[in-house]
């Protein structure tokens, strides 16, 4: 069996943890496992980071060898304070990424990402192998590319399943291997159905939404997922433009920092610009209307909502924004509300 | 409207502290200049960065920048109780009611048009990410420049590089804006400045550790985090001087004997900024907060020919923007030092960033055998306090202790 690094951020270079000889293993707040983590932390907290918490208090995570965080929110900071304590004998490394993206920030990450690469090779006794990271970013980059095709079909038109399907691809690449998620990618290009009319176009856009049953509950409710931008749907598989750099770190950071950003990160030569970005992914993806989603208590997302909002309206594009708490059931909650919108948006 | 108020403020203590000159009045004469700050904010003549909590205030001061950071707004709203229009008004814009209050009342006062306008912004990344989403919707909404601090987690020396470079970056920045460089004197005056309140500020903590305390349950309230608003100047040094007279004033007339003091505390993180009477509670029950976490210095002596280095030392070296261990660490260290008897963590509500270190914090009361008492409460927006609620809270646990 191999060896898994967990992981818990979008901000994570799968590719360093591959080239190290480990398989990625991204924990998702997918569990049954009893709600404990509020103990430890505040139930008011991101429900994403409590389910995290709870599944390692419940040992309901496979054997890991040892955990990325990523200090991207307080939440995901908390969480790695948290996991000190549960789990005091895990090797744990907190990467500090930066919240601007100027010449010095890109030069802080990529000294972060080389000490996180240092560190994985350390820890799996593998000598460091810059060619080795370099390969497994080409592997990547075609997983990537893979993604974007099936995306750029999905802005066309829409093939039932279709959204559920790319899901799993990148979950695989999240929890499995980059390889794996590879011949999903090419098998996936062909649709088993052919293209249908009458779902109302939707793009979505939030933090997390990572359950490939979740999209295909968005077409019952006469959803056609247009494109979408999560930490856990095709923002997580950034591409990295090797060229950008030779410094390969350096072309890591530039590339995870400049695309599609969480709403943490921020432009500061264009501030709010995240609206603007939803806003031209929404009209590029030919859509309709657009549906935020988000979990409570989550600081970054929830403050730019109200840019967001304005920005929509003033390009009269309809936005429905809902919030949830990772669980089917929250999603389920939203029904109702969800086909209203798709009525109003007239298809 | 908010400048006839700090007008009037200004007016008024110096009128009451001119009938007693020689009286040492630590307190009106902090809030004289908190005042003073105030009215700078909202004149309209001076050059105003609005910032993050942990903004070098000394550097931008030398720069001629008249700065502050926006939770000091926020609490000033909940304090004067006229916070509620400002709550609506950002909840009616789509902020989030369970969002930190702080950040929600200055909105609201964004959106009403009732802060300054800034002629930039000044972000930090510490000690939270709410609050720097907060400085970018004031840059997004006035339509300002925006330069931002990142302040890394990782007590390292890339990381005080980086930070320091980072510092050296905004001096450029803010010289664009004003069209005048950093001038190194001024800087030097400043950092001296901040040195002596320094000194002067771990001789107040000192004073304070001293059994029975000579503070009382609001001399100190908050002062760390506000203090700094004024350390880089020759007015925080006296600020600071006369805190320090006045606690040898209590310990030297016994006044520190003669209050009860059968318990003694430490608040953790800020303290309530509405009108609520917990610290008279206190007094009856014989209970003193004798320490807050957030007083105490924890950085070096600043250095005149390495500015910016010393400066992103200290900047890192606030325990809010290193991991939960040290603030832990910390904690336990001013529990010795103070000898307290337990602990009070209001967990603010829609604060990820303290009130997220909740249960941890907790444990490491626990480990060093100090009882604490974790209330549920929003420091900031009164209209949910369930006030019986935590009074009955307060009184077990004081009975507890004793």
């Amino acid at each position: 069996m191999n060896k898994k690094i967990g992981f818990t951020c979008a901000y994570t270079p799968v590719p360093l943890i591959e080239a190290a000889g480990f398989s990625p293993f991204r924990i998702f707040p997918d569990s049954k496992a009893p709600d404990q983590a509020g103990h430890l932390l505040h139930d008011n907290l991101c429900p994403h980071v409590k389910k995290v918490l709870d599944r390692a208090l419940a040992d309901d995570l496979p054997e890991l060898d040892g955990l990325i965080f990523i200090n991207s929110c307080d939440s995901m900071r908390r969480l790695a304070d948290a996991w000190h304590e549960a789990k005091p004998d895990d090797p744990i490394i907190l990467v500090d990424l930066p919240s601007g993206t100027n010449s010095l920030s890109l030069d802080f990450l990529s000294k972060e990402y080389e000490r996180l690469a240092k560190t994985l090779f350390r820890w799996n006794n593998e000598p460091f192998s810059i060619k080795k990271i370099k390969d497994k970013i080409d592997n990547w980059n075609l997983v990537a590319a893979s993604v974007k095709k099936i995306e750029k079909k999905m802005s066309r038109d829409y093939f039932p399943g279709y959204a559920s399907g790319l899901q799993q691809i990148i979950n695989t690449a999240a929890t499995e291997s980059t390889d794996k998620a590879l011949a999903m990618a090419q098998k996936e290009l062909q649709p088993e159905e052919p293209a249908k009319a009458g779902l109302a176009p939707v793009f979505l856009f939030g933090n997390l939404l990572f359950d490939p049953k979740v999209f295909d509950l968005f077409e019952e409710w006469n959803v056609h997922v247009t494109a979408s931008d999560f930490c856990t749907t095709s923002r997580f598989i950034t591409p990295v433009d090797t060229t950008a750099d030779d410094n390969i770190f350096r072309a890591l950071a530039s590339s995870y920092m400049e695309q599609t950003p969480c709403a943490r990160t921020m432009d500061t030569a264009k501030p709010g610009d995240i609206a603007q970005k939803i806003v031209q992914r929404a009209k590029k993806s030919n859509a309709r209307g657009v549906i935020g989603f988000t979990l409570k208590f989550c600081d970054p997302y929830l403050a730019r909502i109200p840019m967001i909002r304005q920005a929509l309206q003033k390009e009269s594009i309809p936005f429905l924004m809902l919030e949830g708490d990772c669980t089917m059931g929250s999603m389920g909650q939203q029904q109702t509300r969800i086909e209203a919108f798709t009525e109003m948006l007239g298809v | 409207m908010m400048y006839d108020h700090f007008e009037n403020a200004v007016k008024g203590i110096t009128d009451k502290l001119n009938q007693d000159p020689e009286g040492i009045n630590a307190k009106k004469k902090y809030v004289l200049e908190l005042s003073k700050l105030g009215k700078k904010l909202y004149s309209e003549d001076e050059t105003i960065a609005w910032c993050g909590v942990t903004a070098p205030f000394d550097l931008l001061g030398a720069m001629g920048i008249t700065s502050c950071f926006v939770e000091f707004v926020g609490a000033m709203l909940s304090s004067t109780q006229t916070a509620g229009g400002f709550f609506e008004e950002a909840e009616d814009s789509g902020f989030a009611t369970d969002s930190c209050a702080y950040h929600r009342a200055v909105m609201g006062a964004v959106l009403k048009n009732a802060m300054p306008k800034p002629d930039f912004i000044i972000g930090t990344s510490s000690p939270c990410t709410a609050g720097l989403a907060v400085m970018e919707n004031f840059a997004h909404q006035y339509k300002k420049d925006f330069f931002i601090l990142n302040v890394p987690q990782n007590y390292t020396q890339d990381a005080i590089k980086y930070l320091a470079a980072q510092l050296e970056d905004m001096t450029l920045f803010v010289s664009d804006h004003t069209k005048r460089p950093l001038s190194k004197e001024k800087l030097g005056i400043a950092l001296e400045n901040f040195n002596a309140s320094s000194t002067l500020l771990k001789e107040i903590y000192d004073l304070a550790k001293t059994k029975p305390s000579p503070v009382d349950n609001n001399l100190l309230k908050d002062f760390s985090t506000v203090i700094t608003l004024m350390m880089g100047t020759q007015q925080g040094v006296d600020i600071c001087q006369a805190f320090k007279n006045e606690l040898n004033h209590r310990i030297e007339t016994g006044q520190h004997t003669s209050s009860k003091e059968k318990t003694r505390l430490m608040w953790i993180q800020n303290r309530i900024q509405y009108p609520f009477p917990i610290n008279e509670m206190l007094d009856d029950l014989g209970a003193k907060i004798v320490v807050d976490e957030l007083n105490d210095v924890t950085w070096e002596p600043m250095d005149p020919d390495n500015p910016f280095e010393s400066i992103a030392k200290r900047m890192i070296s606030i325990p809010f923007s290193m991991d939960t261990t040290e603030r832990i660490k910390h904690i336990q260290t001013l529990a010795g030092e103070y000898r307290i008897d337990g602990a009070i963590n209001p967990c603010h509500w829609g604060c990820r960033q303290g009130t997220g270190t909740r249960g941890l914090i907790s444990k490491g009361f626990k480990d060093i055998n100090v009882p604490v008492l974790n209330l549920e409460i929003d420091c900031v927006d009164s209209r949910n306090l369930a006030r019986g609620q935590i009074e009955t809270r307060v009184e077990a646990f004081l009975e507890m202790l004793s």
